[in-house]
């Protein structure tokens, strides 16, 4: 038995690599779902009145504000309490990451839009832009410029957290990881080959949000 | 334009009255603009021009009294607002051209979704008003990369293609620095002479006295004087527009 043990980790690929297919859907659709929620809530807290805005800012405060494996174990073991059934772990997981990134973007979003001057929704209403096109023509294009490099953030934070869903069950990369090291007691060399997989995904979206961000400077100046 | 064409208003504003709390912004404020008129409101800073100008395409809700915009009143039902917006042009102090969109596009915008003009004739209009305001060689540049001078009248045209009946200008100048005042005062000059109905709130008095048909001076939220600029100018009969008038001229 050597030291290092490479090979095991060369074995393991497969395994891992479904690993990764699993991290990457959890994190794909939670980005997906997230931002409709995100959209839709941060909506409501600008436009709404009442009852709704009320409901929104609650939902946000509330999912912001529990930590993520909370959030994950309490989804997974609530349904049956609630209505008798069993969410699989791949949908508890999904629920639970898709409520946590709509919590964390609809506040994103919110700036963002917050943060297009007065103006500019005053200059194309004064143009009579229908209400409609005065959001998706004027409002949304620039706070989605203003909101890009939180978004990244948001996006990474995502990849970092899915690894929670191994606790409740879901094959992601650090349960597969999890169970080879198992198999061949070469934990080190498994999580440090996990440690490069989240690595390789996780530096060119900082280098992206790097370069976006040098970009929007210079145009500032 | 007959003479009794000329003479029809086309803004009607009656007992307009706007608070902020306990600040009263405008109070009972009564201005009747006709057809081909270039009305020049002036006054102090904090008088309420702006806001007033605001008034009569909805940007600012009114409490009490009424405006009439060629047929069309608010207060009244909820799509008067918009309707009223795409007749009356505005151009505002600080140009709010939509900065992710070239030239052409800030053109384009409102003739297809206000108007539902096609793109090919909204295009087309977009030249022709370019040209007409000296930047047609601007047209797929976005609006930082132009002098304020030429933000400006792009601003202007974006208004005009709209083909509005009464042109609103806020302080059109007052962004500018001083060499750019003189091309963007040109423009008007030259929708002046087209016609234009117009109502410009402005610090530039030599270009008020010039341009104007009748000079308005606003203090205190309401109108003191409303008279034609030969004798707003050379006899002030208001002791506040005198005061005024002698600061800034």
């Amino acid at each position: 038995m050597t030291l290092i043990g490479i090979s095991e980790v060369m074995r393991s690929l497969p395994e891992l690599w479904v690993g990764l297919r699993f991290t990457l859907l959890l994190v794909f659709a939670s980005l997906a779902i997230g931002s409709i929620i995100g959209l839709f809530v941060c909506l409501g807290r600008l436009l709404g009145r009442g009852l709704l805005v009320g409901l929104c800012a609650t939902y946000t405060t509330i999912f912001r504000g529990i930590p993520e494996v909370v959030l994950m174990f309490w989804i997974y073991y609530c349904g049956p309490l609630l209505g008798g059934f069993r969410p699989s772990s791949l949908s508890a997981a999904l629920v639970a990451m898709s409520l946590y990134v709509g919590a964390l973007l609809s506040e994103i979003f919110r700036g963002g839009i917050l943060a297009v001057p007065r103006g500019q929704a005053e200059a194309a209403r004064s143009l009579g832009v229908p209400e409609f096109w005065v959001w998706t023509s004027v409002i949304l294009p620039q706070a989605f410029r203003i909101v890009i490099p939180a978004l990244i953030g948001v996006a990474a934070l995502t990849v970092k957290v899915s690894g929670i869903a191994s606790t409740i069950g879901v094959t992601e990369l650090v349960f597969e990881a999890n169970v080879t090291a198992g198999q061949s007691y070469r934990y080190f060399e498994m999580f440090t080959a996990v440690g490069v997989f989240y690595f390789l995904i996780l530096f060119p979206m900082s280098m992206i949000a790097k370069g976006y961000e040098r970009k929007l400077v210079k145009r500032r100046k | 334009m007959t003479d009794d064409q000329m003479l029809a208003p086309i803004v009607t504003c009656t007992n307009v009255c706007k608070r902020y709390g306990a600040f009263v912004a405008l109070r009972d404020v009564n201005l009747e603009v006709s057809k081909g008129e270039v009305v020049c409101i002036v006054g102090p800073s904090g008088g309420g021009k702006s806001t007033f100008l605001r008034t009569i395409n909805g940007l600012e809700s009114i409490d009490s009294g009424t405006i009439c915009f060629d047929g069309i009143t608010i207060p009244g039902p909820a799509r008067n607002v918009g309707l009223i917006r795409r007749e009356a042009g505005m151009v505002f102090q600080s140009f709010n051209l939509f900065p992710h969109m070239t030239v052409r596009k800030n053109l384009i915008l409102a003739p297809v979704r206000a108007r539902g003009l096609s793109h090919a004739e909204a295009n087309e209009r977009a030249e022709r008003l370019l040209k007409r305001v000296g930047i047609a060689n601007q047209i797929d540049k976005y609006p930082d990369q132009l002098s304020g001078g030429q933000q400006q009248r792009v601003a202007i045209a974006r208004a005009l293609a709209m083909e509005p009946k009464v042109m609103l200008f806020d302080e059109p100048t007052s962004a500018l620095d001083p060499e750019m005042v003189k091309e963007v005062l040109e423009v008007v000059r030259e929708l002046a002479g087209s016609g234009m109905t117009m109502i410009i709130v402005t610090h530039e008095m030599g270009f008020a006295r010039e341009i104007s048909s009748r000079v308005v001076f606003m203090v205190e939220g309401s109108i003191a004087v409303d008279a034609p600029p030969e004798r707003f100018f050379n006899a002030p009969s208001e002791p506040r527009l005198e005061s005024f008038l002698s600061k800034v001229l």
